[in-house]
């Protein structure tokens, strides 16, 4: 008898785990998705789907989505793609409009998400994975700086206008030089790291000074930058270069984040993206935190350009557990969910979250998102996106670092994009 | 009876090879699964890559979208200024690199090579460097190399030294590769040399001094040629190792600042993972192979052959 209902037990337990359903998830690792696996466990006790989430750096979550995700086979139910890869897997996932409807969940419509940012999932004119986060330029800028009476009185004397959240490119120059001349703070926190970040910042810096990159025209990509205008935008980044601090040339994410929070002189004034604010305003990792300003960036002499880099959620055509994946993203991007992420100092995608008065007081960059939204401003987007913001990279950094002429730096940038595309048959 | 030759037959030239394959088949039988397991791990994937490098084959498509382009990744490399560039900065790495290697395990072997208090904790805790993770390796010197935080430029400044932006510069991140190799791997080579050098007997020292032979004289005419095969299988092993290099070099520019460090293994996983083309990518992976064999080749056989070492031999 005793065997008899060890025997039951043991049949039980392996009918439950094999009825339970298991989806591989493969994300970004930043604090954003950090804050949603903390809520993970009322999810999978809602539905009884396990989520195996795996969280890399995003070059590797590129890397990793290459190999893992085919259209016969895929490792992940659920894979997040950074903006400018949407094109580049587009048409390995399932459009939105084919996602099951939700059992526990409701299917999310589109129109919660931010304008701004819905365009991130869309390729061929479908919406081809749910954007999940918030991600685009705002600028941050030290309040304890910019509201110290002697500071105020002494930048007024030199430069003839208050001191404050820089509005203009020229700005931030004059205030950044003159705390970066007095050894107060470092003026500038560039970014130089990956090449997908120093195309954002030579995007920044173009679109502010009239010109953009690739157009899409008449069915073909086509470079289309004014080059006086490059020159101009690459001249003026150098100029920021020089009251950044010492070995900004290869500044990635961590370097920027240690200038600012951690090192007690800081930096004046840069950009961040919204998913990191979380460890910039934790009082235990940073010194900072509380002393922020955020806006929208600076405007340019032509414009104001809030790069974008939102991730979006695709299910691969191949998954074979597309009603589980489905439900994991409804449950992610409901209203209680993106208000809890809210909660937890990170930027969701849907604007009644982001808009929610509740959090006016607490959040003071949920303003400056709205704000920047206004001016988003995406990154090229096509499959040979890999290839040119290597280009870009090594010539843009050549360029603001004195190693080439700047002129030079742009006629190379031109020259081998063309070649990038005219070999791709644009 | 007497043996005498005379002209075989077809039959008989059959009958003779027929007994030779009988002969051959219980050994080939027993080697089989050898030769299989070989073949599966060793030859099979060579040939795999050799097969896609003549494919125009996008990494994400999973092998549904390749395209035959025959010898075409091939042609687009030998006019690729990138791929130049990174095989040229590879092959600078190691001709720079190993060399100081050599010298520094050389060196360190002679004077170790002996016995006072505490030798063989010094000799072990030499061999440290080399078991450090690569990764950890490139992170470290990442960290020291730091222009604001590092130890190296904190030690500059309190000698009155100007910042120095290491890894920012073009020459100095390719010479911090090169230094961050060297830091690493030389006790490799003080490994190998010194088991080369305690093998050779000391009788044959000890004549040599009581001919007269100095110092350089032994060094010259003694230890170095009854060295040379040591000397020469450490190199080889560096040399297959030095052009694999990846993750400290990875962890410590990623290739930058824009391709100063763009070493040959950077560029084909840029290639690989980062344009998707793994055509192109299989491409110089058969190049870097055939260089390794060039390598090899021309050590080996050129210097390690019995011909070579005893002609070297008899010379002295």
């Amino acid at each position: 008898m005793k065997k008899l209902r060890v025997m039951v037990i043991l049949a039980l337990v392996s009918l439950a785990t094999l009825g339970a359903q298991t989806i591989n998830v493969l994300l970004w690792d930043d604090p954003y998705p950090k804050a949603l696996q903390q809520m993970l466990p009322e999810f999978e006790k809602a539905t009884g789907i396990k989520v195996n989430i795996e969280m890399l750096q995003p070059p590797q979550v590129y890397t990793k989505t290459s190999v893992a995700v085919t259209k016969d086979s895929s490792d992940y139910d659920l894979v997040a793609m950074d903006e400018g890869n949407v094109p580049v897997f587009a048409g390995l996932m399932s459009p939105y409009e084919t996602w099951p409807a939700g059992q526990k969940y409701p299917k999310v419509d589109k129109s919660t998400v931010t304008s701004a940012m819905l365009d991130v999932g869309m390729w061929d004119g479908k919406l081809v994975a749910l954007p999940i986060n918030g991600n685009l330029y705002v600028w941050m800028t030290r309040k304890d700086l910019i509201e110290n009476p002697q500071y105020q009185k002494d930048f007024k004397a030199k430069y003839g206008y208050e001191l404050g959240v820089p509005k203009t490119y020229q700005a931030v120059l004059d205030m950044g030089t003159f705390f970066n001349d007095r050894g107060i703070a470092a003026g500038f926190g560039p970014f130089n790291g990956g090449p997908a970040g120093v195309l954002g910042e030579a995007i920044f810096m173009w679109e502010g000074f009239g010109t953009h990159f690739i157009d899409f025209q008449g069915g073909k990509y086509k470079v289309v930058l004014d080059k006086a205008k490059a020159v101009q935008g690459l001249e003026f980044y150098k100029k920021l270069m020089a009251i950044s601090p010492k070995g900004a040339e290869t500044m990635a994410h961590v370097e920027r984040q240690a200038a600012f929070a951690a090192d007690p002189k800081g930096v004046f004034s840069m950009f961040i993206w919204p998913a990191q604010i979380a460890a910039y305003e934790d009082p235990d990792k940073s010194l900072v935190a509380g002393k922020i300003a955020y806006s929208a960036p600076p405007a340019g002499p032509a414009k104001t350009a809030a790069v974008r880099g939102t991730w979006a959620l695709g299910i691969p055509t191949a998954s074979k557990q597309k009603q589980a994946a489905a439900e994991f993203v409804y449950w992610w991007a409901s209203k209680d969910i993106a208000s809890r992420l809210v909660d937890a100092n990170t930027v969701p995608a849907r604007t009644d979250a982001l808009t929610d008065p509740k959090f006016a007081k607490t959040k003071p960059w949920l303003a400056a998102i709205a704000e920047s939204m206004k001016s988003a401003t995406a990154r090229p987007r096509l499959k040979e996106i890999a290839q040119i913001q290597d280009v870009v990279k090594k010539y843009w950094i050549m360029g603001i670092t004195g190693q080439s002429p700047a002129a030079d730096a742009i006629d190379s940038i031109i020259a081998e994009t063309n070649a990038i595309l005219a070999k791709a048959g644009y | 009876m007497r043996y005498s030759p005379k002209p075989a037959t077809e039959g008989a030239r059959t009958a003779t090879r027929r007994r030779g394959a009988r002969r051959l088949a219980a050994p080939l039988f027993f080697l089989a699964p050898s030769l299989l397991v070989v073949f599966a791990v060793l030859v099979f994937p060579i040939l795999f890559s050799l097969f896609v490098s003549t494919f125009d084959w996008p990494l994400s498509a999973g092998g549904g979208d390749r395209r035959f382009i025959g010898m075409g990744n091939y042609v687009e490399l030998s006019v690729s200024p990138e791929f130049w560039n990174s095989l040229k900065l590879q092959l600078g790495f190691i001709f720079i690199a190993l060399p100081v290697e050599l010298l520094f395990g050389y060196v360190a072997a002679l004077l170790l090579n002996r016995e006072f208090f505490g030798a063989r904790v010094v000799r072990t805790l030499l061999l440290l460097p080399v078991f450090f993770l690569p990764i950890i390796s490139g992170m470290t010197w990442r960290f020291m190399l730091q222009p604001r935080y590092g130890p190296l430029n904190a030690l500059l400044l309190k000698l009155g030294a100007p910042e120095v932006t290491w890894l920012s510069d073009p020459t100095f991140a390719y010479l911090a590769v090169v230094a961050q190799d060297i830091w690493r791997m030389w006790p490799f080579m003080f490994m190998i040399l010194y088991a080369g050098l305690t093998n050779i007997p000391n009788e044959l020292l000890e004549a040599a001094q009581i001919d007269g032979a100095g110092f350089w004289r032994k060094q010259r005419s003694l230890i170095v040629p009854l060295m040379t095969p040591t000397i020469l299988t450490a190199l080889l092993l560096r040399i297959i190792d030095a052009l694999r290099i990846f993750s400290e070099v990875y962890v410590m520019t990623e290739g930058g600042p824009g391709d100063a460090t763009q070493l040959f293994s950077l560029f084909t996983n840029r290639v690989a993972f980062g344009y998707g083309k793994v055509g192109l990518a299989s491409a110089m992976a058969i190049f870097l192979l055939a260089l390794s064999i060039l390598f090899a080749t021309t050590l080996v056989r050129k210097n390690m052959s019995l011909d070579v070492l005893e002609e070297k031999a008899g010379g002295r």
